[in-house]
């Protein structure tokens, strides 16, 4: 099967326009994406990640490799119908409304008439935002304009999705939304890939992850293979009375070359509390 | 989703035209047409105000369309030439700056009709508020020059002229008004701003700011203005061939607006030869094509 993404040796230098040092923002980096893949590049800021992007959308061109969306080089303008992008902190036409917005980018892809507001009228509805339709982008709150960013980068029905910190400063319910919205795209079988520093939402969508450091690759693979840690195991009981976990310790003690590191219970996440004191009390 | 390989060449009209009408509702929500109300103001005003002429009897009245032609030419030459500089090289920094270039060229939109694009917008916008200016221009000439030919007329048939005579002073009166020669004025303005704006057009692809863009552009401005004489002065007819080619040059790298100095001419009544106008609209097409295409040329390399 033709990769979604495909990245070969990709290195990107940039030379200051006045004199002085040359800046290697990318060195050699390859990544693969399959076809309905969620992939998440992770690393530092300055570490190469959103130079990645835009050399696969073409909006800087490879100093060598090559990049390629489904096939296509990504340097040549019919490979981007296949794409849809959402920058980082986008900001869009303030003059415009959402539906406006919508329609202006599904212009620009050939979409027309009946079937244009078909399209408009879907994504407003899939990321919740049906009600300020009409109104204008100026108004929109950050988690209203990444979510409008979101449906415009699906205006044209793209096979691939390309978010670049798609929760960026955005609250804990509205990164959420979006978490849920790109899980909704991997259940489609759109590709997505993204870049994050919100690790912990990386980890909760992404199949597969690349670690980027100073513009090299230093670790990628299946996210169950990357953080796995070989020689420990974990069991999880419910209702466990204190007599049985003295059992199970003395059980373990008694085996030679095994160790019990740490038995206790188990802690939620902070985001995962926050969103039960709040989203969930409002909707019980 | 599949489309036709060809939606993906450049030069696309549909893709261009919804370009071209987004950067036209963003200008007018920018409330540009705020200076229409300015300059009904100023044209209304000038029928109120007498610019000095001779007072020979034969020119009885003809002050006032003068003044109505006048202030309402040197508006729409000052709206169009400042709105071609400063929208045009507001917009494309803007659009970097706020990254919607990105989602725009993110999609399937070849970087050239982009350019064609916002330029066409604006140009858009300059000729709705050229025309608007042009009704308001008319609309206040028709019933002066009904006015000054009543005026003449009736002195003329007071000494006793001849019907021949009449007629002559008529036509003369109706050549001061709003005639196809007027129209024809503005038809110049118009093209002198759309060579105006293809010239930020083009800085604003390798500039950052809307600054620099407006500074350059006035000063091209400014120069276009008196480059013609500056050719004559160092390349002048003696020059040689490589005084020829240098003088040249220097006409495709800065727009000669001298050309386009014809305005004056008609204002005074003169008439506008058809030959003289399609010299301009060539000399239009020629500069708008050529700037067109250098800002392709920056900015198909541009990286972002």
């Amino acid at each position: 099967m033709e990769p979604a993404v495909e990245i070969q040796n990709l290195t990107k230098v940039f030379r200051p326009q006045m004199g002085g040092r040359p800046v290697k923002a990318v060195d050699q980096v390859s990544i693969t994406i399959a076809p309905g893949e969620v992939y998440g590049l992770i690393g530092p800021n300055g570490s190469g990640k959103s130079t990645t992007m835009k050399a696969l959308l073409g909006l800087v061109a490879p100093s060598s490799g090559t990049c390629r969306i489904f096939g296509a080089d990504s340097l040549a303008v019919d490979s981007r119908q296949d794409v849809g992008f959402l920058p980082e902190n986008p900001y869009f036409y303030k003059h415009l409304t959402g539906a406006e917005t919508l329609a202006f980018y599904g212009k620009l892809c050939g979409l027309r008439g009946q079937s244009l507001k078909d399209r408009t009228t879907e994504l407003l509805e899939l990321v919740g935002l049906t009600e300020a339709r009409d109104r204008h982008l100026g108004g929109y709150s950050k988690g209203m304009l990444q979510r409008i960013g979101l449906a415009q980068a699906l205006i044209q029905e793209p096979r691939l999705a390309i978010l670049d910190e798609p929760t960026a400063g955005v609250d804990p319910i509205g990164s959420r939304q979006i978490r849920d919205l790109i899980l909704s795209l991997k259940e489609r079988g759109i590709t997505v890939f993204l870049c994050s520093h919100l690790l912990e939402q990386v980890q909760e969508v992404c199949d597969r992850v690349g670690i980027i450091f100073r513009g090299r690759m230093i670790r990628e693979g299946r996210l169950d293979d990357l953080l796995a840690i070989e020689d420990q195991t974990e069991i999880i009981l419910r209702d466990a009375p204190p007599d049985l976990l003295e059992e199970i310790a003395a059980l373990v003690a008694a085996r030679q070359g095994a160790e019990l590191i740490r038995s206790g219970r188990p802690r939620t996440t902070l985001e995962r509390l926050f969103l039960r004191e709040t989203v969930e009390r409002e909707n019980p | 989703m599949s489309a036709a390989p060809t939606a993906y060449r450049p030069l696309n009209p549909r893709r261009i035209l919804v370009l071209a009408r987004h950067t036209f509702t963003q200008l007018v929500r920018m409330k540009v047409f705020y200076f229409l109300a300015v300059f009904a103001v100023v044209v209304i005003g000038a029928n109120f105000l007498e610019l000095p002429t001779d007072h020979l009897p034969e020119n009885a009245g003809t002050e006032i369309l003068y003044t109505v032609k006048n202030t309402s030419l040197g508006c729409m030459s000052i709206f169009s030439l400042v709105l071609a500089i400063v929208a045009t090289g507001l917009l494309l920094p803007k659009d970097v700056e706020d990254r919607t270039l990105y989602t725009i060229l993110a999609k399937p939109v070849p970087r050239l009709d982009y350019l064609i694009g916002k330029w066409l917008g604006v140009v858009a916008l300059i000729f709705v508020s050229l025309m608007a200016m042009t009704l308001l221009m008319n609309l206040v000439l028709i019933p002066h020059t009904s006015k000054v030919m009543q005026l003449q007329i009736s002195a003329a048939e007071f000494a006793g002229a001849s019907a021949e005579t009449k007629a002559k002073i008529a036509e003369d009166v109706r050549a001061l008004g709003p005639t196809w020669n007027l129209q024809a004025a503005v038809l110049v303005t118009f093209m002198r701003a759309m060579v105006l704006a293809a010239v930020a057009l083009l800085l604003s692809t390798f500039s950052t700011s809307t600054l620099f863009t407006a500074i350059v552009g006035f000063l091209i401005l400014f120069i276009g203005f008196f480059q013609a004489d500056a050719r004559e002065i160092y390349f002048g007819k003696d020059s040689g061939l490589a005084g020829k080619a240098a003088s040249g040059i220097m006409t495709v790298i800065l727009p000669d607006l001298q050309v386009y100095n014809l305005i004056d001419a008609i204002v005074e009544g003169k008439f506008l030869k058809a030959f003289d106008l399609l010299k301009v609209i060539g000399i239009t097409a020629f500069y708008c094509v050529t700037y067109l295409f250098a800002s392709w040329l920056v900015f198909a390399r541009k990286e972002f």
